[in-house]
């Protein structure tokens, strides 16, 4: 199709809209068609339909514009486009258009004339307006002529063939596709020629004179009166003050060598800097210098070509993904079978560049580094050998009680021992064949049990919830039956205060002929005093009235003349010193008199969390303490009121601690089901610290429940410990 | 009264007197960050850990002393001055008075380090101990491509090349390069010198890359302070040689990128007291090999003599006849007969360095190369490609791995296993002390096995060679019979415990056959047991093995026993990844 029919095409096509503005001439008719055709290349170009939106409201605008000139009219239709943010392709198009019309104007102009009258030559042209087009996609045609017919879309050609018939047309590069009108248009010469100025950047118009020589309009001969009436001054005549007083200045700065002409000499920047080291043995005055430390060496993994079992599998590297930033390894070794095979190492500059903020970022402190045989940090213990006799192995088992035994108590002798259990019975048992002597049944979980220390007074008292009980456990001979029945009957009964009464009640037990105490709250722990006679009661719930003791031969209760501070855990009676009380609380271990009135003695500071037991050595001077994060502690009370000694070697509760009557040994036992001897020998010189040595670390109760108490054979070295797996067990040397 | 009050007018004391954080440091020092930075990394100043920190975890601490040495640091004097100068530079070009700004530009106040490196450094010792982190920048900037964006000048990479190649020479031409290791990251040396090992890091000779993450301001400042160094220390070394520096160079070598043999020429000819600078003849090159060659063994020789300078000689006896220890005697003979010839795509500047250092004649194909391929004395041909081309039938053909395997095992290793084409053996490290890893790759055996062998002049049979290993291996068979004896004591205990048992069953049973409920005499019993109830019965042998380890850590004191767990835990991991390795091998083994 050609240019002219193109044009008179255009105009067609606007008509409708021309009659809205009756006084459009010839020429805005053409420009209007130019703008239809910038909108169109804008379609071809590709730009998506809000660019085209603009383009089309530009030349809209256009349309509206009324002004005779015709380039004038153009440049804006251009403004209005760029602003709209066209591109170059966009603005050649305008120009070309533009140039095309001034090329051959007349001719145009006149075509554009007839263009009324030629209506019926031209194809129907489409009339769908300012419409996206999309919305045409998916019809078969692609709008309507002037006489409302629908245009049909030109059918869409083979992929293959339209390349092949670009291919083959050697004017195909200056074709372009209107999507309008869905035809294809040959740029002409003219055009492309102006295409491609306007991307030089020169003006479009192939005539147009950038630098045409300026037309002075002013009239400057017939002027009566000059600009300025002012004779030319004097200065305009002689030299200038401040250019002489400047050069001056050069010359000067010259003659002093401030300004230089030749460059410096530059004297050598190396030279012998060491010359002699003696000079430098002076010492510095500047705090000690701390050399960086150097980087490690490589080691055989970063070779280029390291042996293959450096080289983590696919498996390895896998994991390595899974892993934390920080634990994921720094280098993974590679292997490469020849030198020139290896490539840049990617981390070069980052690591010089860490090593760089290292080395004046960090912090640079002197350390000392051990480089010994971690075994030899092993404080040197004496054999074990040499400290025998000590329980090492399990000889028996006591088994009858049917649930977690919580308490055991040996009987002075050594041929008895009473077990408690939460089962509520209380068993008695000969030590040597394993055989049950007596059962006593009750109600309640046996929380403690204790053998009175006497021999001769074979008495068992056991606590459970509120009430404590004396049983006789008919043992001994008759003499001593009938003076232990007439202790254990409440006939005069004495007058008690009515604080102590409200303690604790003594009552008859008819069941087992025994003795029954109740008490206001419920008892945690029980003590003999080493006499025999005295019974210290532990009520954690009392507060001020927690510890009590009761007097069994005068059948009453004392309160204690001692302000309770923290809660009671445990009491104990000092083996020597008739007088002395002692309770821990939760934190700390204090000592009383009870002589004068119970006058503080000591205090004790375990460190401990949680104070869960305590024994004294037979001595009466040291003193250990279980606590329930594992620890155990060893006081020396002459020697501090700090322990001695922290050991920490269980990793549960200590559940209870005890020392043997004669041997310098000592146990404890713990939750974890294990139970430690420890050989710990006080010497009579005061000087020399107590031996602590670790012994046996006994093992065999059930994991379940652990091992609740542990007591001393009173004159073997054997162990009975209580297991929360219902079992008493005997270990000996 | 607050746990911290200090009445008025009190002066402070402790940490909080001696230490400053860096932001204090900072308004003390009426500083920027960035000048700051580059004064404390020219005057090698760097934060504390104070005992207690009394601003809080957060901070950076400073010791007051180095600050107020900072603060009398003429050069913070002239940092100001060059910034002050810089602005009436700034202002000159904003009023286009392009004449002063010109003028100006050319006096600009300038500063030089030498003094900062006489006080760091007090002795040349101290220079020499810091210089791993100076050869490694150097050396890393020498291959640098120069940008524009990250301000680095053509001239400085120039430079960087230059005292690298100096530094080499030195070393090469002094034999005291030790160790060479080939890694993934580049090339490790390990040079002794004046009783210091000097390890550092030569990048493979590739185009380096720049990346994002670094900040090439610090990184310049260092190189600054390190260039300084560097060629202060050069000169050091040179002056001992009784050679000129700066050295100057042949044009046409340093054209052809051969410095490092332009340089080690430069060295020979003058420590040989000629003042005249060495003439390459042009014209013919195999006149100019020869030339060389001679100048090479009369360098050699003369250094043999002393020389007739007194003052030279004094420095002779001094130096090198003391220095000359064994080892240096060693390095020096290992390629003592062999000549190299190198292949174009072998490192060439690796080598150039590595071959002469210990004793070795090297040329390489190109311009400029002291003798041609064709030359028949030629021993060892170095070539990196899978096949050779045509082969002389004279010499050997190997890939470089050889040289550098050699090397470390400081013999002349057989090179079936290097010869073309093959992968070579693997490149392992010289800096691993492999007994105390605890795990012997296997050509490290091989290797010993054949040090053994050179050194007994004995034919590397493996029988021979095991005398040589029996140290280690005797200790780990020692340690392997003390455990096994451990296990074997333990099983026999557990064999008596059980045996004890069934004693103690049976003797229940009697016990109960005989009275139930009678009274038993309670000191028989234990007294018969007395004889052999030792050992536990129910825990089972390791479980005992390992209490009585425990044993004596419950008796030490808290200090100790977590630096007792801590060092366990390092031993315990290195031994996890020795056994990982072996795992590895084992693999390896059973897929082949």
């Amino acid at each position: 199709m050609t240019k002219k029919s193109q044009g008179a095409n255009e105009d067609q096509v606007k008509e409708p809209k021309r009659k809205i503005v009756p006084l459009k001439s010839q020429k805005e008719a053409k420009e209007v068609k130019s703008s239809k055709k910038e909108e169109d290349l804008l379609l071809d170009s590709g730009t998506d339909s809000d660019y085209d939106g603009c383009s089309l409201s530009g030349s809209l605008n256009s349309d509206d514009f009324d002004s005779e000139d015709d380039f004038d009219s153009h440049r804006e239709t251009q403004d209005d486009s760029g602003h709209e943010g066209s591109d170059e392709v966009i603005d050649s198009e305008n120009g070309e258009e533009e140039d095309g019309s001034d090329d051959e104007g007349s001719e145009q102009r006149e075509v554009a004339e007839e263009s009324d009258s030629s209506e019926d030559e031209v194809a129907p042209r489409n009339t769908v307006g300012d419409v996206p087009l999309e919305w045409y996609k998916d019809e078969k045609h692609i709008g309507y002529d002037i006489t409302g017919k629908k245009i049909t879309k030109k059918e869409k050609q083979d992929k293959l063939d339209s390349f092949l018939a670009t291919m083959d047309d050697s004017k195909n590069w200056r074709k372009v596709y209107d999507e309008y009108n869905d035809e294809e248009v040959e740029l002409t010469k003219e055009e492309s020629k102006l295409i491609r100025r306007m991307l030089k950047g020169e003006a479009p118009h192939a005539d147009f004179d950038p630098y045409a020589p300026y037309v002075d309009w002013f009239k400057w001969d017939d002027a009566i009166h000059p600009l300025s009436s002012a004779p030319e001054p004097k200065r305009r005549f002689i030299p200038s003050k401040w250019e002489a007083k400047k050069v001056v200045k050069l010359v000067r700065a010259i003659r002093k060598g401030l300004i230089k002409f030749d460059k410096p000499e530059e004297e050598p920047n190396v030279y012998l800097l060491w010359g002699d080291d003696s000079a430098s043995d002076q010492k510095s005055k500047h705090l000690t210098y701390i050399p960086p430390p150097k980087l490690k060496l490589p080691g055989h993994e970063e070779s280029y070509n390291p042996s293959l079992e450096y080289i983590p599998s696919e498996e390895e590297k896998a994991s390595y993904e899974l892993m934390y930033e920080e634990d994921r390894p720094k280098f993974i070794p590679k292997r490469f079978t020849s030198l020139r095979s290896i490539p840049a190492y990617e981390n070069a500059l980052k690591e010089s560049f860490d090593r760089c903020l290292d080395l004046y970022l960090c912090p640079r402190v002197r350390k000392k580094r051990i480089n010994i045989d971690p075994e030899s940090l092993k404080p040197k213990l004496p054999s074990r050998k040499d400290l025998r006799p000590y329980p090492n192995s399990c000889y028996l088992e006591y088994k009858g009680h049917t649930g977690p035994v919580t308490s055991i108590s040996t009987e002075c002798s050594g041929q008895w021992i009473a077990s408690g259990s939460t089962d509520g019975s209380v068993r008695i048992w000969e030590v040597e064949t394993g055989r049950c002597l007596k059962v006593w049944q009750f109600d309640e979980a046996v929380k403690c049990v204790a053998w009175n220390p006497l021999p001769d007074f074979p008495i068992l008292a056991v606590a459970m919830g509120v009430d404590l009980f004396f049983l006789n456990t008919e043992l001994g001979t008759d003499e001593e039956q009938q003076r232990i029945e007439e202790l254990l009957r409440l006939d005069n009964l004495p007058e008690l205060d009515e604080a102590a009464a409200a303690i604790a009640k003594w009552l008859p037990d008819e069941k087992y002929r025994g003795i029954k105490i109740r008490h206001f709250k419920n008892l945690s722990y029980i003590d003999w005093h080493p006499r025999g006679d005295y019974l210290s009661a532990v009520m954690p719930g009392g507060e001020t009235r927690g510890v009590v003791i009761h007097q069994l031969s005068a059948h009453s209760t004392k309160r204690l003349p001692i302000k309770m501070r923290g809660l009671p855990v445990c009491t104990l009676f000092h083996p020597n010193h008739r007088g002395l009380f002692i309770i821990a609380t939760k934190k700390y271990v204090r000592v009383y008199n009870l002589h004068k009135n119970g006058e503080p003695i000591k205090k004790l500071e375990t460190g401990l969390r949680e104070i869960s037991s305590m024994a004294i050595h037979p001595g009466g001077d040291n003193l250990v303490v279980g606590s329930k994060e594992g620890k155990m502690c060893w006081f020396d009370m002459d020697l501090s009121s700090k322990p001695y000694k922290i050991l920490k070697n269980h990793p549960k509760d200590i559940t209870n601690v005890g020392f043997h009557r004669s041997y310098p040994l000592f146990a404890s036992c713990s939750e974890d089901s294990t139970a430690y001897v420890f050989h710990g020998k006080v010497y009579s010189d005061l000087n020399e610290n107590p031996l602590i040595v670790p012994l046996e670390i006994l093992r065999g109760h059930s994991s379940k429940g652990g091992v609740l108490d542990c007591k001393f054979h009173p004159r073997q070295p054997w162990l009975f410990t209580a297991g929360g797996d219902s079992v008493i067990k005997l270990y000996c040397h | 009264m607050p746990k911290h009050y200090r009445p008025a007018g009190k002066k402070k004391e402790g940490n909080a007197a001696r230490y400053m954080t860096r932001s204090q440091a900072l308004k003390s020092l009426q500083v920027n960050l960035n000048l700051f930075r580059r004064l404390c990394i020219v005057k090698g100043i760097f934060p504390r850990e104070p005992k207690k920190k009394v601003k809080g975890n957060h901070h950076t601490y400073y010791h007051v002393k180095d600050i107020s040495f900072l603060q009398h640091e003429p050069l913070l004097e002239k940092f100001r001055e060059i910034k002050t100068y810089q602005k009436k530079v700034q202002k000159a070009k904003a009023k286009k008075n392009e004449e002063l700004a010109r003028l100006l530009l050319t006096r600009q106040p300038t500063y030089k380090l030498d003094r900062l490196i006489r006080e760091r450094y007090p002795t040349f010792i101290d220079a020499l101990r810091d210089l791993d982190d100076c050869l490694t920048m150097v050396h890393l900037f020498a291959v640098l491509p120069a940008s524009d964006r990250e301000n680095l000048e053509v001239k400085r990479v120039h430079n960087c090349r230059r005292l690298s190649h100096e530094w080499q020479a030195y070393i090469s031409r002094t034999h005291a390069l030790r160790k060479v290791f080939v890694s993934v990251k580049g090339i490790y040396y390990q040079a002794e010198l004046e009783g210091q090992k000097i390890t550092w890091l030569t990048p493979h000779a590739i185009q380096q890359v720049f990346t994002n993450d670094v900040d090439f301001g610090v990184l310049l400042t260092f190189l600054e302070f390190y260039e300084t160094l560097l060629a202060f220390t050069n000169f050091k070394l040179y002056h001992s040689l009784n050679v000129k520096y700066p050295p100057i160079l042949d044009s046409r070598l340093e054209a052809l990128a051969a410095d490092l043999y332009a340089l080690s020429r430069y060295i020979d000819a003058s420590s040989r007291g000629m003042t005249v600078e060495p003439k390459v003849d042009a014209s013919s090159s195999s006149q100019s090999n020869d030339r060389a060659e001679s100048e090479l063994r009369l360098a050699q020789l003369q250094h043999q003599l002393p020389s007739s300078e007194p003052g030279a000689l004094m420095h002779l006896v001094a130096d090198k006849e003391v220095e000359e220890d064994e080892e240096t005697r060693a390095c020096k003979s290992l390629f003592k007969d062999l000549k190299f010839f190198l292949s174009r795509e072998v490192p060439r500047e690796s080598l150039l360095f590595v071959l002469p250092a210990f004793g070795g004649t090297v040329s390489w194909e190109g311009e400029g190369a002291p003798f041609k391929e064709d030359d028949e004395s030629i021993t060892h041909h170095i070539i990196d490609k899978p096949s050779a081309g045509h082969m002389y039938l004279s010499r050997e053909y190997v890939q470089p791995q050889w040289i550098y395997d050699c090397v470390n095992a400081r013999i002349i290793l057989p090179t079936e296993k290097y010869l073309v084409g093959r992968i070579p053996p693997p490149h392992l490290s010289p800096f691993v002390d492999n007994e105390a890893e605890g795990y012997v790759p296997d050509y490290a055996e091989t290797i010993k096995r054949l040090q053994a062998a050179a050194r007994n002049d004995v034919l590397p049979l493996p029988g021979v060679g095991k005398e040589d290993l029996e140290d280690p291996q005797n200790l780990l068979y020692a340690g392997f019979m003390s455990r096994t004896e451990e296990i074997e004591a333990a099983e026999n205990k557990k064999t008596m415990a059980e045996r004890e048992k069934q004693y103690h069953e049976e003797l229940k049973k009697e016990l109960k056959k005989e009275v139930t409920g009678s009274v038993v005499d309670d000191v028989a019993a234990p007294v018969v047991e007395e004889g052999e109830g030792e050992e536990s019965s129910v825990p089972d042998a390791a479980q005992i093995a390992q209490d009585t380890a425990d044993m004596p850590t419950l008796m030490m004191s808290r200090k100790k026993r977590k630096l007792y767990d801590a060092m366990k835990i390092g031993q315990k991991k290195k031994s996890e990844s020795v056994e990982r390795i072996k795992q590895r091998k084992k693999n390896l083994k059973a897929d082949q």
